[in-house]
């Protein structure tokens, strides 16, 4: 019936199939772990250095550990790589006593030294560090990372020497050390220092192409940047050296190694929240001798990682799941109750819940917005769900370039006629504070400023603040909103944004009687269109960094990278500038409560919600507590599948 | 026959240098970059990021870079991901395969049994309720699908895992999901090319010489109506080798597919690249296949 080459392709094609079944198949399952979650789409990395997210900062919690640990609930720094620590009066210098039993996961001690290690990659402008700035609260730690575009003639500097092309990728080259004398610009001729300052000011220097004269040892060299494949091909010019970058001398960085177990750190400023950042992961140190033996990222990857973290990792399937499992070397594993940890990749907030549901996952960050009112409306109460207030703003900004928005009194006709009840109670489906202000409720000591009188606020005002924003409209021209432009809310495509800008547009044509379009613009043209002002109304998120109000505040100084607002007071920018040297807390947040104000009272934006977490978590899971950070380090959680309920992170709720 | 070959090899470097070259200066024109974030970076700290990822470069020059290292089939690390892309072909592409051709056994075997059947009782109550499936096979996007598909099986009747990846079970929601609207296209597309083979002259001889009516639809009539199933079959294959984002995302499937849209949307060039590139490889060799298999299922077509 067939002939014998048609029976061959079937044949073949059979065993392609089983082959490929066999495969698919072979991988197994595995014994269930001790608690697995669902932490969102795949990690970006695992160098501490290198990451800036939520899910990256999971992993990195579990696998390293800073000079400080957060307390799961309160947040409050805690001693973890270093055992105590001594703060000198004029709150600048902390020396770190570090814990010598702590361990890599290979047994060797973490020293001073590892820690120095971590601080000069992650400043090195070179590691391309995107949370670096965080950092610059080290003296000179900004002007280390400026590299050569942040080095002046007499200061002392390093210059990082070519290595080969085939070099580990993470190694430094030779350093030479000596004081700069010169910087010539392409055509050789000296440039002076006010040049210097007005490049910089322009964000317009580029060391690559400047000669830079530096005395080592009463020699004067010149040196000129070169990629170390330049370097290895093309000869120099006539007394030139090649170097890969000239830097500020690290010695110069407050980083000091006092001896193996003491580290010493010199702060820029008296930065209250110093402490709270060494817990924050990207300050987390890694292995020099790992990081150099295998290069980045390769450094990182199961087979090859050093931590000195609570947790190892076991296996990782790229978009699938990683195996983390107790670290046999971590001080405290005594305290680390959980020994298998499957942690999985998954990208849809929808599947992460159908896995939640079916059991097969103990925690979920956030389930859909739909799923959320569902649940939280069930009778009688779930007991795996509880909003919780969060470190995060979701606002609007204003182009105050573009009139009419360059009126404040326009802008706080807008700020005023949003109906933020309306937008919380029936469209954000899990408790969404309103916003009145910038930083949101709940940090220590500080009662942030509303744009409108605090006895405002409430649902039963909105007459009242509709009725003001009316007449401030009236006042600046607009009266019923005639003749006012049709201004635009520009927002990146998101089904949620979508639905909140239509419902402010909704709101503000009905209760000012003007007339507002939305555009969606894909997020990376959203972004370009932010970052150059192109826009009228913008939508924004921030999540704050550390609890501080300055992590808010700081981003509307004049020319912020987050102020894409036009707007700049000095005043404002000297608050935050004092706030930053400030040594007395009280007196610190009394100055950025002036300058909230300040702002509250110019609302170059409209703050319009603060966030809550939506996690979902098995009631047998303990030792997870909500947080304003929505911080869940897995070295406290445990299992207790017999104990009473409710859990620790029931706790609180309504 | 090696000669044509020979060509086709040809050609299809020719093709990949052109996709290479659209889809380069294509990525580099949309707004947005890499490295973008809802945090603005400081200058210095976006300036050094640049020049580690040699984006600062002149684009000639990037584009040559690039090139040369494709040639040599090198792709380079994503942008956003750690990893080199090597290796997340690697782990991705077997899944998506394997997926893949489950799925596409699933719609073959269904297509082609519900076709001939259809073709076979052509204006019953059945042939009319097997287009009618079709219709609908094809009309539903496969996140409907696999929408109704989760609530009947893991959650009405919990029968099957909502998701993940190792398991047989894992392997079935997501194979039936990926395969139905290939199942529903092959049905149709083998309904009326079997009711035009039908109707030819050969099977009237056949049917005279006295050839049981079984006969003369599986080996003489279904052997005809295969080329048309074969032409889809081979652009879909190469589309559904490389997996699915919906399906994928929906069933925390490791595979390959999300990368062809998420790479896009995070401006990851480098990952963007591969995959294209990836894609056209494959979508070139399974034509090429089937040209090939034309000369094995149909006597008259000679390849030259």
């Amino acid at each position: 019936m067939f002939s014998r080459r048609e029976l061959l392709l079937a044949v073949f094609a059979l065993a392609g199939l089983a082959a490929a079944l066999a495969w698919a198949l072979g991988r197994g399952t595995l014994p269930p772990a001790d608690f697995t979650f669902a932490n969102g789409t795949e990690v970006k990395s695992l160098d501490p250095a290198l990451v800036t997210g939520q899910p990256e900062g999971q992993f990195i919690y579990a696998m390293f550990e800073g000079l400080v640990r957060w307390h799961p609930e309160t947040l409050e720094p805690l001693p973890s790589g270093a055992e105590r620590w001594e703060i000198s009066d004029d709150a600048v210098t902390y020396t770190f006593f570090l814990r010598p039993e702590a361990r890599w996961s290979d047994g060797t001690p973490v020293t001073a030294a590892d820690y120095a290690y971590s601080l000069r990659r992650f400043l090195d402008p070179r590691t391309a560090a995107e949370y670096g700035f965080l950092a610059w609260t080290l003296k000179n730690g900004r002007r280390y990372s400026g590299g050569g575009s942040a080095v002046r003639p007499g200061d002392t500097v390093e210059v990082e020497l070519n290595l080969p092309t085939d070099a580990i990728n993470t190694l430094r080259g030779e350093i030479e050390r000596g004081t700069l004398v010169a910087l010539l610009d392409n055509d050789g001729k000296e440039l002076s220092a006010e040049q210097l300052e007005e490049l910089a000011a322009a964000e317009d220097a580029d060391p690559t192409a400047w000669t830079f004269v530096v005395e080592i040892d009463g020699q004067r060299q010149s040196y000129r940047y070169a990629d170390d494949d330049a370097a290895a091909t093309d000869a120099p010019p006539e007394g030139v050296a090649w170097c890969r970058q000239v830097l500020l001398d690290f010695r110069e960085v407050g980083v000091k190694v006092v001896d193996q177990h003491t580290l010493q750190l010199t702060l820029e400023n008296p930065t209250s929240y110093m402490l709270t950042l060494l817990g924050f992961y990207p300050l987390f140190p890694m292995q020099q001798a790992c990081v150099e033996k295998y290069g980045s990222p390769q450094w990182t990857y199961v087979e090859n990682v050093v931590c000195n973290g609570p947790f190892v990792p076991q296996f990782r399937r790229f978009r699938d799941r990683t195996r983390l499992v107790r670290s046999d070397t971590y001080w405290d594993r005594e305290n680390v109750a959980l020994e298998t940890v499957d942690v999985l990749a998954i990208e849809k907030v929808n599947t992460g819940l159908n896995l939640f549901l079916t059991g097969d996952v103990d925690w979920i960050r956030e389930a859909p917005a739909q799923a959320m009112r569902v649940m939280l409306n069930e009778d009688p109460p779930r007991d795996d769900i509880n909003p919780a207030p969060m470190l995060n703003t979701y606002y609007y900004l204003l182009n105050v370039e573009r009139p009419p928005l360059d009126d404040v009194r326009v802008r706080r006709a807008l700020a005023l006629a949003l109906d933020r009840d309306e937008l919380c109670g029936r469209i954000l489906p899990s408790g969404e504070q309103p916003a009145y202000s910038l930083v949101p409720p709940g940090l220590q000591g500080y009662d942030p400023p509303t744009f409108v009188p605090a006895d405002m606020t409430g649902a039963d005002q909105l007459d009242a603040r509709l009725q003001e924003a009316r007449r401030l409209l009236a006042e600046a021209g607009y009266p019923e909103g005639r003749g006012f432009p049709r201004l635009e809310i520009m927002y990146n495509t998101h089904e949620g944004h979508q639905l909140i800008a239509e419902v402010i547009r909704k709101q503000w044509e009905r209760n000012l009687g003007i007339v507002i379009k939305t555009r969606n613009e894909e997020w990376g043209s959203y972004l370009t269109s932010q970052r150059q002002s192109r826009f009228d109304i913008c939508r924004k998120g921030w999540i704050g960094d550390y609890a501080d109000p300055n992590t808010f505040l700081d981003m509307f100084v004049t020319g912020g990278e987050q102020n894409n607002t036009n707007w700049g007071r000095s005043r404002y920018d000297q608050l935050i500038r004092d706030a930053a040297a400030e040594t007395d807390p009280t007196a610190r947040l009394a100055m950025f409560h002036e300058a909230e104000e300040q702002l509250m009272e110019e609302l170059p934006i409209i703050p319009i919600y603060f966030y809550v977490s939506k996690n979902l978590l098995k009631p047998h899971v303990r030792g997870f507590y909500n947080n304003i950070q929505d911080y869940h380090p897995l070295w406290s959680i445990s299992i207790d599948r017999e104990g009473a309920t409710p859990n620790d992170f029931l706790k609180g709720r309504p | 026959m090696i000669a044509f070959c020979v060509r086709r090899l040809l050609w299809m470097i020719g093709t990949l240098w052109v996709v290479f070259t659209v889809s380069f200066f294509l990525i580099r024109s949309v707004p947005g970059g890499p490295f973008d974030g809802e945090r603005e970076l400081p200058k210095e700290v976006e300036r050094a990021i640049r020049a580690k990822y040699h984006l600062d470069d002149p684009l000639p020059v990037q584009y040559w870079d690039q090139l040369t290292s494709m040639a040599t089939g090198d792709l380079g690390y994503s942008l956003k991901k750690d990893i080199a892309i090597s290796k997340i072909v690697a782990e991705g592409f077997p899944v998506s395969a394997a997926l893949g051709l489950l799925a596409l056994t699933f719609a073959m075997v269904l297509g082609l049994t519900t076709g001939v059947i259809s073709a076979l009782f052509r204006g019953t109550a059945g042939d009319v309720a097997l287009r009618l499936a079709a219709t609908i096979g094809i009309a539903l996007p496969n996140f409907v699908i696999a929408g109704v598909a989760i609530i009947l099986f893991v959650f009405w009747l919990p029968l099957l895992p909502a998701a993940g990846w190792g398991s047989p079970r894992q392997i079935i929601l997501p194979a039936f999901c990926l395969g139905a609207p290939y199942a529903a296209y092959v049905a149709r597309i083998s309904r009326t090319s079997m009711l035009d083979v039908l109707s030819q002259d050969h099977i009237r001889t056949a049917k005279a010489k006295g050839v049981g009516p079984m006969r003369v639809a599986l080996v003489h009539a279904l052997r005809g109506a295969m080329l048309p199933v074969v032409s889809f079959l081979g652009p879909a294959v190469a589309g559904i080798l490389t997996g699915s984002l919906v399906v994928e995302q929906l069933f925390a499937v490791p595979g390959m597919g999300a990368h062809f849209v998420n790479a896009a949307l995070e401006r990851d060039h480098t990952l963007s690249m591969g995959v294209v590139m990836l894609y056209t490889t494959l979508l070139y060799t399974m034509n090429f296949l089937v040209d090939m298999s034309y000369a094995v299922l149909d006597p008259r077509v000679k390849l030259e």
